[in-house]
């Protein structure tokens, strides 16, 4: 009974805590995977927006003020993330970056909405989330659709007649699988393959071998890299060489540690440009700071996206010179044009998608290294 | 038919991994009637100390390639044993009198602890083993292709199936494990030390936890922290597809898993693999209600 | 003793009630959240706390509840509250025809077997079976539900909603425990072949629970579907089963209270760790085992059951 008690006391005392933040930074939120299996992927977007975030404040801040990043967990899982969000919504933020799985992601859309705060997507790349006419949602990644396009175009520009496609079942995975299973078998390429591996397995010598079995030109994988690394070396293994495709979400410089530079030689990818690939000074800036701060190179192009997502909150803020969530979807609907981002032009539409052409083809070479193919 | 065999050699390779994890829980609940929930946490420190151990002694050079490997092996069991016994001490010994479920949440509580402990120590990213420290020869099988380091890791967990099985029949310690196990207070009226048991037999199944967790590092190079729930709970069902408790039926069980995996992969649905395996063990269970070689035990009155 | 136990019920129930007062948006849904993991716990509570059972794979049903609304209430636009019975006579039935070959399982067998249970129906929804459940992405777009002509979609009007079915099943509960059946579980959970001796049909009444169980949780599966307007298969996986589990034993399995207690401690302790970041779910782990460790029969283990016998002695005089 007195554990009881003490228990909504301090329940009570929290609550009264968390309202007592100062009141004269401009508070930019951060919902990621911060714990879970996604972990890596939430820690180091974190780790992106706190760079960004000293780097405004070393040059004079925001509107007279300071940044500031408050950053809640979702874990990835939605029920948590309707926590994070109603969290965030109470803390007086302007705008919100994330968060990466779609499910995710929409599970808070409308928490936001309610509460009038710009939500900027880093990695929710399913179509339905911008189609809900949703004033205050932008996303820097890409639709699954338009990934499909570029993924199957790939496919047909290398020749392949026979393909198989491999997904994990995820909402992301399965979006892209199936938008580019329709676009190749209107062109007459025919599927031999259509099937979903189960994430987080370390053994996929199975699905290889019947997958060897139904003998393909290529194979599309539109799964995560830590799949796609063991598939590669596994494959590989085998004795089988058939050339792999993956989605942006085998972007990833562990990809080529977990298969080995000769397995994963070879292997294609389509993904937004990585930020060493852009001429931009921008692009360049970011890339050195990031190296000098955590020692490493940026890993994750998620991680990356959402530091645009900071960036583009950051210069509709200098331009309104208003916090107002109003004005600031307003600036990034309309007057936002392409806004030099670390990964390309950034500008949205009315949907709050990103416009333009995005994906580009890498070739991972024998050194291991992501080579932009023409 | 070729490709029948590939996929029998394919749920061997799972099955041996899977057999291995489930000797240890086996073992555990043989004596204390506990599912160690946090077992599949303690194959997965196996695999990240593996990996310390490998990167920070360069075993391998001194040492050449099998002696360089067994010290390796025996280093990760001795840790992880230890790791072990330490859980038992903290979470378990308090809660022996109180009812079976309790220490079934602080198992749960340590897994959290665990797998949280792992990432804060080593990041959230994926770890990789170096590659190419075992050659990767294949051999052929009957015109089969099938790699050495395969055979390898099933040669070796049999060969410690066989070795504990050794143990536990015909040592003397051996058997005040398995009077502990039948019945405790009458194991301590004969003098046997039961709290030295249960230590002992924490020494065990996580050091065997551990073993599995080095092999899964060293043949698919890539660890990460939550790998450990998968394969704690795919040990589990195999464990109980065996009959729990039973040291062979944890062995049967595991392969037998594996091989339904991969065969039911391969003919039925790869998406649906893990429905099949767990509607196959609910329909074992149905006609034999404590697994293929759990003993029919009467109910005391 | 008695006296001061229902001061703090009452202290609670007026915390309760004027929550909104002085909780903000972001403590409400807390709060929301508890009170549905309030109610699984409860219902799960029927089949292991009471029944004895080991049942670690209560998400099944829960799933099915929920994905019932939404499929029904989506494609039919039948008001969500009204699937309430409905989704539990889903969930019910379910558990009804996996239940009837698998209750005579003992302990860690029949554990496992649960564990199953609720992968195979994760995946079932995962692989879009029958075409209805929208596969990973799950079901969208739910419609906020209605009460006497009132849209409930803020946090408060949740509050009231979800607590107030907190309510209805606490006193439902309460009624159960004291009822024969109630009575009857519990004679099972302590002794089983005694209860068979003394003519209780074990295997019925173990069914019944568990059916029971299920149906709860299916009504709390309407609730979910509602408050969150999506639902997707990664909301139900086994860890989510391993949850309930642990609200059920940690704040003491057969205890009304001891179980509302768990899911305060189990779903509202990682928020408080939320300042913790990356230590958020270490602290929750630790958190666990020591109160195990502590309060080895749960934090609120049930009272021995004083049965008044004196009704059955002549002239009430003690012996």
């Amino acid at each position: 009974m007195i554990r009881k008690a003490l228990f909504l006391f301090v329940a009570v005392c929290m609550a009264f805590a968390v309202q007592s933040v100062s009141a004269d930074t401009v508070k930019i939120g951060l919902m990621g995977p911060m714990t879970g299996p996604w972990a890596s992927e939430g820690q180091e977007m974190k780790q992106v927006l706190d760079l960004l975030a000293e780097d405004v404040n070393e040059n004079g801040g925001l509107i007279g003020k300071k940044v500031e990043i408050i950053a809640q967990d979702d874990a990835g899982d939605p029920r948590q993330a309707s926590l994070a969000a109603n969290r965030l919504s109470t803390m007086d933020i302007v705008a919100v970056v994330g968060t990466y799985g779609s499910s995710i992601t929409e599970a808070t859309q409308n928490i936001y909405d309610e509460s009038q705060i710009i939500q900027v997507a880093n990695g929710s790349t399913a179509i339905r989330l911008t189609e809900k006419g949703l004033k205050y949602f932008f996303r820097t990644c890409p639709r699954d659709d338009e990934q499909g396009r570029v993924g199957a175009q790939t496919i047909k520009d290398l020749g392949f007649k026979k393909v198989a496609i491999l997904h994990d079942n995820t909402s992301y995975a399965k979006g892209l699988a199936d938008e580019a299973k329709a676009l190749l078998e209107k062109d007459n390429i025919s599927i031999v393959f259509y099937e979903a591996l189960t994430p987080g397995e370390r053994d996929y010598n199975a699905i290889l071998t019947k997958m060897k079995s139904s003998k393909p030109d290529g194979v599309f994988f539109t799964g995560y890299y830590p799949e796609a690394g063991l598939l590669l070396r596994q494959k590989s293994e085998m004795g089988w060489n058939v050339p792999f495709i993956g989605g942006d979400a085998t972007n990833h410089p562990d990809l080529v540690k977990i298969a080995g530079k000769k397995s994963a030689e070879g292997f294609y990818f389509l993904t937004a440009p990585l930020p060493k690939d852009l001429d931009t000074p921008e692009a360049k800036k970011f890339v050195a700071d990031f190296q000098k701060k955590y020692e490493a190179p940026p890993n994750s192009i998620y991680a990356v996206l959402s530091g645009d997502g900071f960036r583009v909150i950051v210069e509709a803020i200098k331009s309104t010179k208003s916090t107002d969530p109003d004005k600031l979807a307003d600036f990034l609907h309309k007057k936002l044009t392409d806004f030099p981002g670390l990964t390309g032009k950034i500008s949205f539409n009315d949907k709050g998608d990103r416009i333009g052409e995005v994906y580009r083809v890498y070739r991972v070479d024998g050194e291991g290294n992501f080579v932009l193919q023409p | 038919m070729e490709e029948f065999f590939q996929q029998l050699t394919n749920g061997l390779a799972v099955g041996g991994i899977y057999a291995l994890i489930a000797l240890g829980y086996t073992m555990v609940y043989g004596v204390l009637k506990l599912i160690n929930f946090a077992h599949g946490d303690l194959f997965t420190i196996g695999a990240y100390l593996g990996l310390t151990l490998l990167t920070s002694m360069s075993l391998m050079d001194s040492l050449g390639v099998f002696f360089g490997l067994l010290l390796l092996v025996l280093m990760v069991m001795g840790l992880v044993g230890l790791i072990g016994v330490l859980l038992d001490q903290i979470a378990y010994k308090p809660l022996r009198q109180s009812p079976r479920l309790s220490a079934v949440v602080s198992a749960l509580g340590a897994s959290i602890v665990f797998q949280n402990a792992v990432m804060l120590i080593y990041g959230a990213r994926f770890q990789v083993y170096p590659q190419d420290i075992l050659p990767r020869i294949v051999i052929n099988i009957f015109g089969m292709p099938v790699p050495l380091i395969r055979i390898m890791i099933l040669m070796a967990s049999i060969f410690m199936m066989g070795a504990l099985y050794f143990f536990i029949q015909r040592t003397k310690v051996g058997t005040a494990i398995r009077a502990a196990a039948e019945d405790q207070g009458a194991a301590r009226l004969m003098g046997i030390d039961v709290n030295r048991v249960i230590m002992l037999v924490f020494l065990i199944g996580p050091a065997l936890g551990g073993a599995a967790g080095l092999m899964v590092g060293l043949y698919y190079g890539q660890i990460n922290f939550t790998m450990g729930w998968i394969y704690g709970l795919k040990a589990f069902t195999a464990a109980i597809l065996g009959g729990i408790g039973n040291i062979p039926g944890a062995m049967v069980g595991g392969i037998l898993l594996g091989v339904i995996e991969a065969l039911g992969a391969a003919y039925i649905s790869i998406a649906w693999k893990d429905a099949i395996a767990f509607f196959v063990l609910i329909l074992i269970l149905i006609f034999r209600p404590t697994g293929l070689l759990g003993e029919r035990v009467a109910e005391k009155i | 003793m008695k006296e001061k136990r229902y001061i703090v019920y009452a202290l609670f129930v007026v915390f309760l009630l004027t929550a909104p007062l002085y909780l903000n948006r972001y403590w409400l849904e807390v709060l929301n959240s508890v009170g549905l993991y309030a109610i699984l716990g409860l219902s799960l509570n029927i089949i292991v706390g009471y029944g004895g059972m080991f049942h670690m794979g209560h998400a099944a049903f829960y799933a099915i509840g929920a994905y019932t609304t939404a499929i029904i209430s989506t494609s039919y636009g039948v008001p969500v509250l009204w699937l309430m019975p409905l989704s539990g006579l889903t969930a019910g039935v379910f558990a009804l025809v996996v239940a009837r070959p698998i209750i005579h399982l003992r302990g860690d067998y029949l554990l496992i077997v649960t564990i199953g249970l609720v992968e195979i129906v994760r995946i079932a929804l995962i692989n879009n079976v029958f075409g209805i459940t929208g596969g990973a992405n799950g079901i969208f777009g739910i419609p906020r539900p209605t009460l006497f002509g009132y849209k409930i979609f803020k946090s408060h009007q949740f509050l009231y909603l979800i607590w107030g079915c907190v309510a209805v099943t606490v006193f439902f509960f309460y009624r159960l425990e004291n009822s024969r059946f109630g009575r009857a579980l519990v004679y099972l959970k302590e002794d089983e072949i005694a209860a068979e001796g003394s003519g209780v049909h074990t295997a019925r009444y173990k069914l019944a629970a568990f059916v029971l169980g299920a149906f709860w949780a299916g009504m709390v599966g309407t609730l979910f579907a509602a408050k969150m307007t999506i639902i997707s298969p990664e909301s139900f996986s086994f860890w989510e089963s391993v949850l309930y589990f642990m609200i059920v034993i940690l704040g003491g399995s057969g205890n009304i209270a001891g179980v509302i207690l768990g899911a305060f401690l189990v779903i509202g302790l990682p928020e408080f760790f939320r300042g913790l970041e990356n230590y958020r779910l270490l602290m929750f782990g630790a958190a666990m085992i020591f109160m195990m460790i502590f309060r080895t029969q749960g934090i609120l283990p049930p009272r021995q059951k004083v049965f008044d016998v004196s009704r059955f002695r002549k002239g009430g005089e003690p012996i």
